[in-house]
């Protein structure tokens, strides 16, 4: 079983804090969608080809930018090459996009579940983000995603935006919350370097929010969605029982993905010691060229220690945590003596809620996981 | 007989010394055009970046005269810094006379001052030479008057150079011959070969470089290094051309080198006097010292598996640079290391960066400190100790009385410069003597201050409230009597010794409240609460705190972020070797280095 990741690299519009590779400028769609659908007969002579795809992400930049027949192509040309039997099939939209037409269409080529960029219901926020849409927008898509009845969908929220008090966030919750979303996506602000608001911060023009009004936010976020029964299963995502997200849930699994597209990433992992990830260089340009074998880049091999601490860095993040036996059975990494007496520590003081067979970080842990993650891989150097 | 010169040059950093002597290399033959290399003698990366020379070296010409006679020139280059003023003294030694070479838009400076009085002393024989005569700001009259004032020569005396352009190059080689005294050539006397430096070479041991002051030294003699009392064949000698060419016989006046697979890093010191193992001299030549170590820090590995590698590494230093003394340490926040003693802050600052550059060895040192003499009261039990570590300092209730090193310090300036000047003496606890206006507009200012006021980042200091204009010399007096406490650094409770300094009562809070700040600024964030306290004896002067992490998870993390994320761990991973851990908090090693280069302004 394996996935399948495709990366539509346009926007209408720059969002100030994005820093995924993607154009403004339509005019290459069409040609790009022909460039795609060559590349998915490349990978027909790869041996990911073999395994059965069940789940396909269709991400970006802004999918729901093509159009339904460029989409339909695009699934056509799957369906040629791999042996799809899809259990999730997840297009991206953008609310200013979405239409009732658009949804059935969508639904017609295999969707079962859209993902809406909402980010916020705040009007000046979305200015600061600088979204292509506005609250009324938000609220439409969200609407017309509710009558189209996808098996499941899920929303977009950013917290932790300067000037975004409690209250707002608060108002952005209930807000959503009244659409009784089946999955949400709630990521705190990340200010990268390239990006319109990396430059800000870098001139003083806006100042970063202090770590502890976003950790407030972020218990303030996981009491609120949890008492309506939707439940954080990894840092940022959250779900009714069940409906957690599949596609993406693999990437902490290291299940194997095809990334297609500019910019898209892949692993594979065929055997023991011989992990394979590598990326498709983030320029459209070039992947109009259909050059497969120039388009990849930073081509890596993982030994499977590497491999081991790629999992605790995945696994731990999610409700599921990482079970010590799958550790020594798939990656051969036993935990030493010092990360047991480390973690048993750690467990007392509440960071973690196991360590016996599975170690699963807590609600209070996941707020430092990268910091205890680290401490864990590293007290075995 | 072949004529010889042996001289040096006595000069201030950019008085162009490098420069002329490239330019007598040319004009003698010595060195081809194609082969020069800017800045011939000055052969340490080190060097060759600072525009300073850090030893001695020596280099043979042979010029030909007009009238056809052909004259040996030993040219003797020495250190050009004050933590170097031994060094120079045995180059000094080592000749008959010396080039004073000043700039003639920059006028003389402190340190020049101080080598040329070494130098008459010595009964040298002075040429006094303006350089860069060629510059638009050259102020002939002006600066040629301040060489007269100072040696009591004649203003027709002073010759008029243009490193750059080569004029009046030819004139100073006559006047090189004409002017200083040939060396006696006592050559039946027993054996007294001064070294004047000396060098370590992998294959071939500590390389001695010599003056025969008298007798004659064969190949294959038998030799006695005379203070370290060791014994050697010398296997190879020969001149010091440009690379060093074998001889058979150094005689009297010959400047030149002896191998003889000196082992032993301290057997062939800078300043010892080399003679026969038979019939050899009764007396070395004065002048021999120890050389004192006068700045103290401790230098540990960042990685501790390489304390060994640092312990040989501290070594081959050694051999090449006597003046370095180290002993073992153990630090409880920084394990196993060594403190040693350097004649200075900027020879402190080589062997620091030598380590890292020809033994790449990551090194974390301690702020430098001086040597403290400290009466202890224990129970009425009297006792004097002294003390280099502060670590070391006795518990505040048990001290008596603490006397610290004073020197007394000669500060050249512009006078416009003056303010900033005494600002900073102020500043630095200094005593004003007096000053003495020169010509030119310009300033000797004397003070005398507190050593450890001047080794903690005086001299940068100096140059920067003075556009760089200023320049300093300075010499320890004596010990003096201070209100001198230890300042502690604690984390969480715990007392960080590394961290711990002496400093005057006065000063205690500021630096305190300093230090506290800028750890605060540098350790990260960690899962629990740190407190930063400075303390005197258990009385905390000052405090500040490091909250507990509370967020730290990348909030998003797919398919294309995981090879961006095992990266940064990598990085991390780095990074936790240079960490180091002091109770339950965890340190790294910027933090140990940057209360070093802690600003007065923070």
């Amino acid at each position: 079983m394996a996935g399948i990741y495709i990366h539509i690299p346009f926007c209408k519009q720059a969002c100030s804090y994005c820093d995924f590779y993607f154009l403004t400028r339509g005019e290459l769609k069409q040609p790009f969608v022909d460039a795609l659908i060559e590349e998915i007969r490349h990978y027909g002579n790869h041996p990911i080809s073999d395994e059965t795809i069940d789940t396909i992400y269709i991400g970006g930049g802004t999918p729901s930018l093509l159009t339904p027949k460029q989409l339909k192509s695009i699934f056509t040309a799957l369906e040629t090459v791999f042996t799809v039997k899809p259990v999730e099939v997840t297009l991206e939209m953008n609310p200013d996009d979405v239409t009732e037409e658009f949804l059935l269409k969508i639904q017609d080529l295999g969707v079962d579940r859209a993902s809406m960029g909402v980010q916020s219901f705040d009007e000046k926020l979305l200015q600061f983000m600088h979204r292509a849409h506005d609250p009324i927008e938000a609220v439409d898509a969200l609407k017309l995603l509710q009558k189209a009845n996808f098996p499941s969908y899920t929303a977009d929220l950013i917290y932790g935006n300067p000037g975004q008090t409690m209250e707002m966030l608060g108002k952005d919750i209930d807000r959503l919350l009244t659409f009784d979303p089946p999955h949400i996506s709630a990521y705190s602000l990340t200010i990268e370097p390239k990006t319109r608001l990396g430059k800000q911060v870098e001139l003083g023009r806006i100042d970063p929010v202090d770590d502890d009004v976003v950790a407030d936010q972020f218990d303030f976020l996981y009491q609120k969605l949890s008492s309506a029964g939707v439940e954080q299963y990894e840092v940022s995502n959250f779900a009714k029982p069940g409906k957690e997200a599949v596609h993406n849930s693999n990437y902490w699994r290291h299940k194997n993905y095809l990334g297609l597209g500019p910019s898209a990433h892949s692993l594979y992992w065929p055997d023991a010691d011989n992990a394979q990830r590598w990326k498709n260089r983030s320029n459209l340009k070039s992947y109009l060229e259909q050059d497969w074998d120039g388009v990849r880049e930073d081509e890596e091999s993982l030994s499977l220690s590497e491999m081991a601490e790629e999992r605790l860095m995945l696994g731990l993040r999610t409700k599921w945590g990482v079970s010590k036996k799958q550790l020594a059975e798939r990656y051969g990494y036993t935990i030493n003596n010092k990360q047991e007496e480390w973690l048993k520590k750690q467990q007392e003081q509440g960071q973690f809620t196991s360590v016996d067979d599975a170690i699963i970080l807590s609600k209070t842990g996941l707020r430092i996981a990268d910091y205890l993650i680290f401490e864990l891989i590293s007290r075995r150097l | 007989m072949t004529q010889i010169r042996n001289f040096c040059i006595i000069a201030h950093i950019d008085h162009g010394k490098s420069t002329l002597a490239d330019r007598l290399l040319e004009r003698t033959g010595t060195i081809t055009e194609r082969e020069m290399q800017e800045q011939v003698l000055d052969d340490m990366d080190l060097e060759r970046e600072r525009g300073i020379t850090i030893k001695s070296h020596a280099i043979r010409m042979k010029y030909k005269r007009p009238s056809g006679e052909e004259v040996i020139f030993n040219l003797i280059d020495t250190p050009g810094h004050v933590d170097f003023a031994y060094e120079v003294s045995r180059a000094l030694k080592a000749c008959e006379g010396a080039l004073l070479i000043v700039d003639a838009a920059q006028g003389i400076e402190a340190q020049t001052i101080s080598n040329l009085y070494q130098a008459i002393e010595q009964d040298l024989e002075i040429i006094p030479v303006l350089n860069k005569i060629d510059l638009p700001g050259a102020d002939v009259e002006g600066v040629g008057q301040q060489i007269v004032d100072m040696i009591g020569c004649e203003h027709s005396d002073i010759l008029h150079v243009s490193g750059k352009t080569g004029d009046g190059v030819e004139e100073l080689l006559e006047e090189i011959v004409e002017k200083v005294p040939a060396p006696k050539q006592e050559v039946d006397k027993p054996l007294k070969a001064l070294i004047f430096d000396s060098i370590f070479n992998t294959y071939r041991g500590s390389i001695a470089y010599v003056r025969v002051m008298q007798g004659t030294l064969k190949k294959g003699d038998n030799i006695l290094f005379m203070a370290s009392d060791k014994e050697y064949d010398a296997e190879e000698i020969g001149y010091l051309e440009l690379k060093k060419k074998p001889c058979e016989v150094l005689k009297a006046g010959d400047v030149g080198y002896v191998i003889g697979s000196v082992k032993s890093l301290q057997d062939a010191r800078v300043g010892d006097t080399i003679t026969h193992q038979k019939d050899g001299a009764d007396e070395p030549i004065p002048g021999y010292k120890e050389s004192k170590p006068m700045v103290f820090s401790g230098i540990f590995p960042t990685e501790s598996e390489d304390f060994e590698d640092l312990r040989s590494a501290l070594e081959k230093l050694q051999l090449n640079d006597a003046s370095l003394s180290y002993q073992p340490e153990t630090s409880k926040a920084l394990g196993f290391g060594f403190r040693a003693g350097f004649l200075g802050l900027l020879h402190m600052e080589i062997v620091q960066e030598r380590l890292d550059r020809e033994f790449n060895i990551d090194i974390i040192t301690t702020v430098p400190n001086v040597q403290y003499e400290v009466e202890t009261d224990f129970k009425g039990e009297k006792k004097r100790v002294q003390v280099e570590n502060p670590s070391e300092m006795p518990d505040a209730g048990m001290v008596e009385t603490v006397w610290e090193p004073y020197i007394k310090a000669s500060i050249i300036t512009p006078a416009d410069y003056i303010g900033p000047v005494m600002k900073l003496c102020q500043n630095r606890r200094g005593i004003y003597l007096n000053q003495i206006f020169m010509q030119g507009n310009r300033v000797d200012i004397t003070y005398e201050l507190p050593m450890a006021e001047v080794v903690f980042d005086f001299y940068d200091k100096l140059k920067s409230g003075t556009r760089g204009y200023a320049s300093l010399d300075y010499e320890f007096i004596e010990y003096r009597k201070g209100d001198l406490v230890r300042l502690d650094i604690l984390l969480n409770g715990d007392p960080v010794d590394a961290l711990s300094s002496i400093t005057h009562r006065d000063n205690a809070y500021e630096h305190g409240r300093k230090v506290c700040a800028k750890l605060k600024e540098l350790i990260p964030q960690q899962q629990y609460e740190v407190a930063i306290q400075a303390a005197i004896g258990s009385r905390v002067i000052a405090r500040d705190t490091i909250r507990a992490l509370r967020k730290d998870v990348t909030a998003k993390c797919y398919g294309g972020d995981v090879s961006r994320k095992r990266k940064l761990i990598e990085k991390q991973k780095e990074g936790k070797k240079r960490m180091k851990q002091v109770g339950t908090v965890e340190i790294p090693q910027e933090a140990f280095l940057a209360v070093l280069s802690m600003d007065d302004n923070d």
